[in-house]
């Protein structure tokens, strides 16, 4: 109570005229019909513009779950591709049987973890062995490739990056078809080496870069980068090619677990040949 | 004491009625051309003695506000401009206060103060006035062009009309 009066002698003249004010403008808005009318306008004006504003915030809490049915439909469509199917086309005489079997399918994961800053770097996804990841499996971006599969938790796994020392994959360069190495330098998280390409290939600057489907990691044809500096180191007989990188690693955010159907086919081949 | 009360009270009524039933058909007849209206009721604002209390001035300011307002059916426009006015009063003295101080038994009028004084001090009040009016008669600030235009005819008059009055009278609290 002290306080109160306190206040009022310390700022009751200020009060008073707040009153007043107040009053003599709400006066102004009830019985003038024009202010009346510009103020209900504003009030309209505001209300509105937060509205909006709350519609977006909830669209953006509601973007995980338009995210989730996105990466659906991406799977599905991923698999529809061309290079995601096994060709059983036979020729016999001149009867072509022709007929398509699955060979790749894939898997939507959000990443976890990731690095890019270490000469050997890892990243972590939301998806383990019990939604059929299992190690050895290529990972893949919507514009390049990611890396591989190296350990595998019931929820979780662990990917090699391709920004790695001992990253080695098979990839293609032009339309000639010639292939080299890729490898990283642990240096500039935007640049690759492609090393092992012919010094006969006919290779220049802006060139695509794509995996080479020699691997089961990778569909054939996804686009790696563009190759950005060429040259020729003395007394040897291959290219040194910097190749630009499509995909960020660093900005990663939703990736997919590259499946090929047709692994165990391999395996059991590979042992057959060791027998 | 009671010598200035009524003289207040007296000057409150005067200004009240020639606003309310001469200058408001002034303005009304030049409606349309240019909207020129002439304000003296301020004045009693301006001339209420220095040793007024604010809440005084606040609650007088409020009443003849209230008075125009109801001459002019517009409820609430000159009440909520006269009550800025009056709480604007005292930074506006404190700020042209004399080297010598003011002396708090006299009013701030031409015979105490001095014309040119005073010929300010009416200008910044009735400037404050006017503004505070033009604006809330507009209610937004998309027509400022038009608030600074008709203020500064309004202004102009009034001052005018002032000047006059103190002429003719010259009250000396």
């Amino acid at each position: 109570m002290r306080g109160l009066i306190q206040l009022f002698a310390a700022y009751g003249n200020f009060l008073l005229f707040l009153l007043l004010e107040g009053i003599a403008l709400l006066l102004v808005v009830q019985f003038n019909q024009k202010q009346h009318d510009i103020l209900n306008h504003s009030l309209l004006l505001l209300t509105t513009s937060m509205e909006h504003r709350v519609d977006r915030i909830s669209e953006y809490i509601d973007m995980k779950e338009e995210l989730v049915k996105l990466q659906g439909e991406n799977q599905r469509l991923k698999a529809q591709l061309e290079s995601a199917k096994f060709s059983n086309a036979v020729t016999r005489d001149t009867a072509v049987s022709d007929s398509l079997e699955q060979l790749y399918t894939y898997i939507a994961a959000d990443v976890v973890s990731n690095s890019v800053l270490n000469t050997s770097n890892y990243l972590r996804l939301d998806r383990g062995s019990m939604h059929g990841v299992e190690p050895h499996m290529g990972v893949i971006s919507q514009d390049g490739i990611v890396g591989v599969v190296r350990a595998v938790t019931d929820h979780y796994c662990n990917v090699m990056s391709i920004l790695h020392r001992q990253t080695r994959i098979k990839a293609a360069i032009g339309s000639e078809g010639y292939f080299g190495t890729l490898s990283w330098d642990g240096k500039d998280p935007d640049f690759m080496q492609l090393s092992a390409v012919p010094k006969h290939a006919n290779v220049s600057p802006g060139d695509t870069v794509f995996t080479s489907g020699y691997s089961q990691l990778f569909p054939p044809g996804l686009i790696i980068g563009t190759v950005d500096e060429v040259t020729v180191p003395k007394g040897q007989n291959f290219f040194d090619i910097t190749v630009d990188l499509r995909n960020d690693i660093r900005k990663l955010q939703s990736v997919y677990i590259v499946i090929d159907e047709m692994r165990d086919e391999h395996q059991q081949l590979d042992e057959a040949i060791d027998e | 004491m009671n010598n200035a009360v009524l003289t207040n009270i007296s000057r409150f009524l005067l200004l009240l009625f020639i606003q309310g039933l001469i200058l408001k058909r002034l303005s009304l007849g030049w409606e349309g051309i240019v909207y020129v209206n002439v304000m003296i009721y301020p004045l009693f604002i301006l001339l209420m003695p220095l040793r007024t209390p604010r809440p005084v001035i606040l609650l007088s300011a409020f009443a003849l506000g209230i008075g125009v307002d109801l001459f002019y059916g517009t409820l609430g426009l000159h009440t909520s401009a006269t009550v800025l006015t009056a709480y604007a009063r005292s930074y506006v003295l404190a700020f042209m206060e004399p080297r010598e101080g003011y002396n708090v038994n006299y009013s701030p009028t031409k015979a105490r103060m001095g014309a040119p004084w005073f010929l300010r001090y009416a200008s910044i009040m009735m400037g404050i006035h006017l503004i505070a009016y033009f604006s809330i008669d507009a209610f937004s600030p998309q027509f400022f062009f038009s608030i600074v235009i008709k203020a500064l005819y309004t202004f102009l008059f009034s001052l005018f009309f002032i000047i006059i009055i103190m002429q003719l009278f010259n009250p000396t609290d």
